[in-house]
């Protein structure tokens, strides 16, 4: 399928290749571990031939960059999510959206080359202004999450925590553990939020400023300020 | 491009002027909200806009120059009057027909599927339909005209939460769709908050604030401190001042990176705060008006 299989690759036909198997790890066609196998085996492809297998087995691998992708899984071409509004929270509109795809991102329930509803979709269940949820797209492009491509609508193209659900229920119940504690302990609410940003202040501190990652604690301040 | 702009635009009815001395400048792309107290003037500037008044003085250009009621313009503009009227005693296909040979241009099947899609049953008389139903035929209607521009006169305003909803929602989509602009005059300050992006404040028949939501809520911002202090920003740019016996809330023009007084806590505002503080502070009162020399980049404030 490829000619010239000496030939080396550009970035684009390597990127052309990755999107391709995102689109295939989402429609469940490639486990997670074949997926990073071969997303690590396209990202260090030299020349054609490095590349030329890394579709193989996988429906549609004559057109890497065809315009129509077949998607697999869902009955409608649509997203995994669906976003919601809350007025009381005096966060701005787009900002709740950005908030929404990377709780959903930080949560697995959206991968690489998952695509999020389309602004006219969007516009239509929330009755907002299709400024505002372009405002939103062009904010989560911004930070690398997401990429646009003309006519076909935006997709994920980045991932924010790789902790895998069970763990994530680990997490989650060591967390509810140590909020019993605290609770027994005589501490509030706001108290909890209190000492828990500071942890996790001294946390990133300790490990070197670089360390801080634009997740969780920036997500939340910005929904308290 | 300016999808509306008015220069020195005024409207007298006998000795009262409806409106005065009306500057203003809509971008396109954008849903502008009107908003003021009953008689600020809104529903006369839209009439002027879509060629229904004639200015008494200055003038009005929509869609890029094209005057307003000129023919070029009219092809362009649709506009939904007041509690959105229909003709009660005709069917909505009756209406169909009716907006249908009154126009140049009227897209039956895109209409057709609207009310299809609505649920609206096209033998049943408007004067029976819901409320939310006659608003979505009339928006349907003008919508089929295809405009560049949508006027609509307090459109939702007698409507229920959902039908309210679901009215805004088949605009915005036909924003989205095929990029209509739109002003529209509105009492309910809540909806605007999700769907105005520009903000055209009325009061007494005068332009009082105009410009684009995000750069007026960047550049305003609410400061929370001490009473006894509040008076020392006389001379600041102060739009609305409420005091407590020990607390004081000014409203001022101010960006996030301005400082803040010592023992004085700034917080962002939002766009009905904004709005509820300027119609409180209509004209001259006891407080300065925002200074003339501070103007924001996105937002102009004029009195």
């Amino acid at each position: 399928m490829y000619s010239g299989q000496h030939l080396r690759v550009s970035d684009a036909e390597r990127e052309a290749v990755t999107d391709r198997l995102a689109e295939h790890f989402a429609a469940g066609r490639l486990g997670q571990a074949e997926f990073d196998d071969r997303v690590e085996r396209a990202i260090s492809a030299r020349t054609r031939a490095d590349l030329s297998g890394l579709l193989a087995g996988l429906p549609g691998t004559g057109t890497p960059a065809g315009p129509e992708l077949p998607r697999g899984g869902g009955s409608a071409p649509g997203s995994p999510i669906d976003f919601r509004l809350d007025a009381a929270s005096g966060v701005p509109t787009y900002l709740q959206l950005v908030h929404q795809v990377e709780h959903a991102l930080r949560l697995g329930y959206l991968k690489p080359g998952d695509q999020l509803p389309k602004v006219r979709d969007v516009v239509a269940s929330l009755a907002i202004n299709p400024n505002t949820v372009l405002k939103a797209y062009k904010e989560l492009e911004v930070k690398g999450l997401t990429a646009g491509r003309p006519g076909q609508g935006t997709f994920i193209q980045a991932t924010l925590g790789q902790v895998a659900l069970p763990e994530l229920a680990g997490l989650h119940k060591a967390l509810l553990g140590w909020l019993g504690t605290a609770d027994a302990a005589g501490l509030d609410e706001d108290g909890m939020v209190a000492l828990f940003t500071s942890a996790l202040r001294d946390f990133y501190e300790r490990r070197g400023g670089a360390g801080t990652r634009r997740g969780a604690a920036s997500g939340n301040t910005e929904g308290v300020a | 491009m300016n999808i509306v702009e008015a220069s020195g635009l005024g409207k007298r009815y006998g000795g009262t002027w409806a409106l005065r001395e009306c500057t203003l400048a809509i971008p396109a792309g954008h849903v502008a909200a009107l908003v003021g107290p009953n008689g600020a003037g809104k529903t006369t500037l839209l009439n002027l806009a879509v060629g229904l008044a004639e200015p008494t003085a200055g003038g009005v250009t929509v869609l890029g120059g094209l005057a307003a009621g000129s023919a070029a313009a009219l092809d362009g503009t649709a506009f939904v009057a007041q509690d959105t009227p229909v003709y009660r005693n005709l069917s909505a296909a009756d209406m169909l027909h009716l907006t249908r040979n009154l126009n140049r241009r009227f897209d039956q099947p895109y209409a057709q599927a609207r009310l299809g899609e609505l649920g609206i049953p096209l033998n049943r008389k408007a004067g029976r339909l819901s409320g939310g139903q006659r608003a979505q035929l009339a928006l349907t209607l003008a919508l089929a005209r295809r405009p560049r521009l949508l006027v609509l006169d307090e459109p939702v305003a007698m409507l229920d939460p959902v039908a309210r909803h679901d009215f805004m929602a088949l605009v915005m989509t036909a924003m989205a769709a095929e990029g209509v602009s739109v002003v529209l005059s509105s009492h309910v300050l809540a909806d605007l908050e999700r769907v105005a992006d520009y903000l055209v404040l009325l009061s007494r028949g005068r332009v009082q604030v105009a410009g684009e939501v995000a750069g007026l809520l960047a550049s305003h911002r609410l400061l929370t401190g001490p009473t006894a202090e509040a008076d020392r920003y006389a001379d600041r740019p102060v739009v609305h001042v409420r005091r407590g016996g020990a607390q004081a809330h000014l409203l001022v023009r101010a960006t996030a990176d301005d400082p803040v007084p010592p023992s004085w806590e700034a917080h962002p505002i939002g766009l009905e705060e904004l709005t509820l503080a300027y119609l409180r502070e209509p004209g001259a009162g006891a407080l300065p008006g925002p200074a003339r020399g501070q103007r924001a980049p996105h937002s102009e404030v004029t009195r």
